[in-house]
């Protein structure tokens, strides 16, 4: 169980730092066919912003923002994404994950629709690593695995 | 007999009478108590309108300007400017607006912004003079060979009121060579490590306090601009 901290000088600071940190992932992930990065890295930065906001104000505030029902939606759905981009290029006759024949269904050229869907891919395994990074430590913060609404509730009255 | 009968009849028509002014007395009451409860009731619902209008204002304004923020950001990092990446860049400053637009501006005291921003902005300077100031200060004291440090740990009460300017306090105190702060308690107490006499004396005469307080217009401080924006009405009516 992790409180909220009471120093004013991390509070403050983590406050202000973790907008920022966070838009600093997605641009890592946006733009990671192009420079250094990628969905790993990226995902990893913004687990850690949440993880940083768990830290700092405490396990309630965190729960509140995203709770642990969104984060087992959220890892499955980074999953589903990235399989069903690989899928749906086997549909259309390719390899697995070859997006160049998916130009016909996005109206674009074959070297664009690689580009395209190296971004699909890479948010998917962003948004799978982000949650599992949270889910990991939200089962450390709370020293037990995986609770559903309902026995939270109990356990907390 | 007749006038028994008389009085009777007097008697009963005096009562009813009474009995209808009652009746009359009771409606009137029960009116004027309903119309009160409507019209409370009614103010009530307006009261809560209003708040809610004047807190949803301002949510809107955090969120367009934690958006706004976040976009000029993006640009910085990115450096791509065709339609596509900006618009990449306007979904993602839109989702994480969304997500954390109440951390950016949690502890907001009534304020300029762009005020606060410009006076930031002209006490940089004066804080990298300081921060110049003390290093030679520093360098001398480790460079000597009696090396005559006098480490100290003392305390002060701040007179800033906010979250945000007790940081900037903090951090300005740990840019600072020779100066650390360790700790701020919950009553606004620092906490500061010095390295020597003459650092802790700096800092105790409040300068720099002084200066992060008039960026972020608190205590004393927030008069002076009243007086000063005073001031500039007075000239504009000469």
């Amino acid at each position: 169980m992790i409180h909220n901290s009471t120093d004013v000088i991390i509070k403050t600071v983590a406050r202000i730092f973790i907008p920022f940190i966070q838009l600093y992932a997605l641009y890592v992930i946006m733009h990671g066919h192009y420079s250094p990065g990628g969905g790993f890295q990226g995902g990893v930065i913004l687990g850690a912003s949440l993880i940083l906001l768990l830290i700092t104000h405490g396990e309630r505030v965190a729960m509140q923002r995203i709770s642990e029902n969104w984060i087992t939606i959220l890892f499955s759905l980074g999953v589903l994404i990235y399989a069903g981009i690989g899928t749906l290029c086997l549909f259309f006759g390719g390899n697995f994950l070859d997006y160049g024949v998916l130009a016909p269904l996005l109206h674009v050229s074959p070297a664009a629709a690689r580009s395209l869907g190296i971004l699909g891919v890479e948010i998917g395994v962003g948004i799978a690593v982000m949650s599992v990074m949270v889910s990991i430590f939200y089962n450390i913060a709370r020293s037990g695995p995986y609770r559903n609404k309902g026995t939270t509730a109990r356990r907390e009255s | 007999m007749e006038i028994t009968l008389l009085v009777q009849a007097t008697d009963e028509c005096f009562s009813v009478i009474e009995k209808a002014r009652r009746h009359a007395i009771d409606v009137l009451n029960t009116a004027t108590l309903l119309t009160s409860e409507t019209r409370s009731v009614e103010e009530r619902k307006l009261q809560a309108l209003l708040k809610g209008a004047v807190q949803a204002r301002a949510s809107s304004q955090q969120f367009l300007s934690t958006f706004l923020i976040l976009m000029a950001f993006w640009c910085l990092l990115s450096g791509k400017f065709d339609i596509f990446h900006l618009s990449l860049g306007c979904i993602c400053s839109l989702v994480i607006a969304y997500l954390s637009h109440d951390l950016l501006f949690a502890n907001v005291r009534v304020g300029d912004a762009r005020l606060i921003i410009q006076r930031f902005i002209a006490y940089m300077p004066w804080h990298l003079y300081q921060i110049a100031i003390s290093n030679v200060h520093v360098a001398k004291l480790v460079l000597s060979p009696r090396m005559p440090i006098e480490p100290n740990v003392f305390r002060f009460k701040t007179k800033l009121e906010s979250d945000m300017s007790w940081m900037a306090l903090a951090t300005s105190i740990t840019l600072t060579p020779g100066t650390i702060t360790i700790d701020i308690e919950d009553s606004g107490e620092f906490v500061v490590h010095a390295l020597d006499k003459k650092l802790a004396a700096d800092l105790n005469a409040g300068e720099m306090e002084d200066k992060i307080a008039h960026i972020f217009m608190e205590s004393d401080h927030i008069y002076i601009q009243d007086a000063l924006d005073m001031a500039r009405v007075f000239g504009a009516m000469k």
